[in-house]
């Protein structure tokens, strides 16, 4: 039975072009970048065409304001403690309560520390109300920390906008995007809708380069402070000796992931279309959080299932060879469901139901099939157990 | 994150998916027994019923025969039904010594269950108590020094502990002691209390406090830091009340007839200091969205009839 892989927003598998570039700078390339011989100059080369490559993909920025880290978490506790330390003398950090957790708690990190911390809510819809966020900036406001899209709903933010409102506001405010999810979905234009971000942090394994590198750009002239101290690399301001072919992989991915946009958007987008319609026309009582939302990544569906838990079904589509996530509580390794799905309100008897499914380049039709295959039946199989399905009305019963 | 459960609850929990025969899926129509224990809002539910073989004279003679489950949750929980039912039926016991089964057979029956998720267990010994005082009802069997007092607690009497799950004081009261719970840890895995927020570890009258209550002397757990902070919205900034009534008469009485001219217009989202921000509505927020538009049709004005130091913010 071949694995229906439609976990891409956990993680995705190398592409095997990555793979090659990456393989010289394993072997025969292993020398240190920063050592003198002539041998060194081929890995220090690299990570520079590397550092080029990403640059142009990211709208064309100097390259220089590109720092390679060990994932997008690295990336964003760096540009959220960097910007935190170079700024003493403001205290208000504006976030969403919908953030990735390497977000969420660095806010409620900085809020034990003393800072205000204001956390934006969501509609049901799972969209920010910009209102809230102009009411929410003060004039000690320091960082406007916003996720461009998503990791459970794939609900889109308006972060060129609220970014150009921060600056026009306070020139000072410090604009962050976490742009996980978004690279190699989305476009990601620094030079044009993106101007206004300061920092913007993603990671390789979203996008089919391995895991343990990211990167994070940091817009020339932002008042920001190294993290990781204790070595020259990367113009001072990541210590460490640069991990080459993994540099080389995620500009790898970076063009292939940028060349791939359109196809997210088209090929991929119908693919999720057509998954969410005939799930919503096979099994009864059945949420689609975040479709109502504006603008929702391509490749990402995030269900919720009325009457039943998630991790159960988790497990029945495991045993069909589907690989997909949930953000009900008992796969969580908390008691809580998804921080995501309780701001935007999921009614209670769905919210430990959620399946998300997010497919990537190489999910096919056929992988689509047989979820429509498999799902429906794991649900009425798993509603037939619960106590809250009248199994013969076909409905919930509480 | 996988969780590491024996091959029996994933033997269980797949029989039961698959209604297998041998399996206990169901609800028995007019049962002697009912009893339900959870609810969905927290996560887990289980609506257990069982039927007995009635002795002719003698209800402490009953003996269990069939049992059957719903149960919404999570793939342990689902075989921790079965295994509650299977052991029942397979043990011919009467009511009364059913009350004896606790959470650890059925862990046990289990080849055991991940630490978070002992509290399945628990939930399974719960429901068979609620169930056996419903059938000791229905037989007018007196029950009541064999049991702790379920009904106050169905009742929800008591102080809440853990408001995220329900919890309340009399429950852990009498949790704590029967599983022998030493730590918050403990309390968590087993019943869920504090699995959420957390807020009611510290508190007072909080979970620690129940434990060196019941169990004497604070263990001297560090505390875990207190919880986030959150900033209630507000339009902090604002600085002179008579600026922000000019900016206001303006919009309304030069700006916004304008743009209702041409069907649309203007709201007032925020003043702070001398930054306005506004949004263009109807047919000026189709075409007129820019911000440069925005600008032209709203700044300009201010400045020339308020002040010439305001901005316009196109929100």
């Amino acid at each position: 039975m071949k694995t229906v892989y439609v976990d891409n927003n956990a993680t995705t598998a190398i592409a095997p072009e990555v793979l090659e570039v990456m393989q010289p700078y394993f072997t025969s390339e292993y020398y240190n970048p920063s050592s003198m011989y002539s041998a060194a100059r081929a890995p220090a080369h690299a990570i520079q065409v590397a550092r080029e490559t990403v640059a142009r993909c990211l709208g064309g920025v100097n390259p220089l304001e590109l720092m390679f880290t060990g994932s997008a978490t690295e990336s964003n506790n760096t540009a959220l403690f960097g910007a935190v330390q170079a700024n003493p003398a403001r205290r208000h950090i504006i976030t969403t309560a919908v953030e990735h957790p390497s977000v969420l708690e660095i806010g409620k990190e900085l809020a034990r520390r003393g800072y205000d911390v204001t956390f934006l809510p969501v509609d049901r819809n799972g969209e920010l109300i910009v209102d809230d966020f102009v009411r929410a900036l003060r004039s000690d406001t320091l960082i406007v920390s916003v996720m461009m899209a998503n990791n459970e709903t794939g609900v889109c933010y308006p972060v060129a906008d609220l970014a150009r409102i921060a600056k026009e506001t306070d020139a000072g405010i410090v604009v962050h995007t976490d742009a996980t999810q978004a690279v190699g979905k989305l476009p990601v234009d620094l030079k044009s809708a993106l101007r206004h971000v300061d920092l913007l942090s993603f990671s390789g394994h979203k996008i089919h380069a391995p895991k343990g590198v990211g990167v994070l750009f940091v817009r020339q002239g932002t008042p920001w402070r190294p993290y990781l101290l204790g070595g020259h690399q990367e113009q001072g301001r990541r210590a460490g000796t640069e991990n080459v072919p993994y540099i080389v992989g995620l500009a790898k991915a970076c063009e292939l992931a940028e060349a791939g946009v359109a196809e997210e958007q088209n090929r991929v987008r119908s693919l999720r279309d057509r998954l969410q319609a005939t799930l919503e026309e096979r099994i009864p009582a059945l949420e689609i959080n975040g479709k109502a939302a504006a603008r929702r990544l391509p490749n990402t569906l995030n269900l919720a299932v009325h009457g039943i838990e998630g991790e159960a079904i988790l497990y029945e589509l495991s045993r069909h060879g589907i690989c997909a996530s949930s953000g009900s509580a008992c796969t969580s390794g908390t008691l809580e469901p998804s921080h995501v799905l309780k701001a935007m309100q999921v009614p209670f008897t769905a919210i430990h139901g959620s399946v998300r499914i997010s497919l990537s380049r190489y999910n096919d039709e056929a992988d689509i099939e047989r979820i429509i295959e498999v799902l429906p039946t794991v649900v009425a199989k798993l509603r037939k157990l619960s106590p809250y399905w009248d199994d013969k009305r076909n409905c919930l019963s509480i | 994150m996988p969780w590491d459960y024996s091959d029996k609850v994933l033997e269980l929990f797949k029989a039961a998916v698959q209604g297998d025969a041998g399996t206990h899926m169901g609800e028995l129509e007019n049962p002697d027994g009912f009893g339900e224990y959870g609810s969905i809002a927290c996560g887990d539910t289980l609506r257990f019923t069982f039927r007995v073989r009635r002795h002719p004279t003698d209800p402490a003679r009953d003996v269990i025969t069939v049992a059957r489950y719903l149960t919404f949750g999570c793939t342990s929980a689902i075989a921790a039904s079965e295994a509650l039912c299977s052991l029942l039926e397979a043990q011919g016991k009467t009511p009364v010594e059913a009350l004896k089964v606790t959470n650890q057979e059925l862990v046990d029956f289990l080849g055991g269950l991940p630490e978070q998720k002992i509290h399945c267990s628990v939930m399974g010994a719960e429901a068979l108590q609620r169930a056996v005082v419903d059938w000791a009802r229905k037989r007018n069997y007196p029950i009541d020094g064999l049991l702790p007092d379920l009904a106050a607690e169905n009742a929800q009497e008591g102080r809440i502990v853990c408001s995220c799950f329900s919890v309340t004081e009399p429950y852990l009261r009498r949790k704590i002691r029967e599983l022998n719970l030493r730590t918050i840890a403990e309390i968590t895995n087993a019943l869920k209390a504090g699995g959420a927020c957390g807020t009611c570890h510290h508190a007072p009258g909080g979970l620690q406090d129940l434990l060196n209550e019941i169990w004497g002397q604070p263990s001297g757990a560090p505390d875990e830091g207190a919880g986030a902070g959150v900033q209630p919205l507000s339009g902090a900034g604002r600085s002179s009340e008579h600026l922000e009534r000019q900016v206001e008469a303006v919009l309304k009485n030069v700006i916004s007839p304008l743009l209702r001219k041409e069907g649309g217009d203007i709201e007032l989202i925020d003043i702070k200091g001398y930054k306005v921000y506004c949004r263009l509505t109807g047919q000026s927020g189709r075409c007129r969205s820019a911000p440069e538009n925005v600008k032209l049709l709203v700044e300009q004005p201010l400045k020339e009839q308020v002040d010439v130091r305001l901005q316009v913010i196109a929100v």
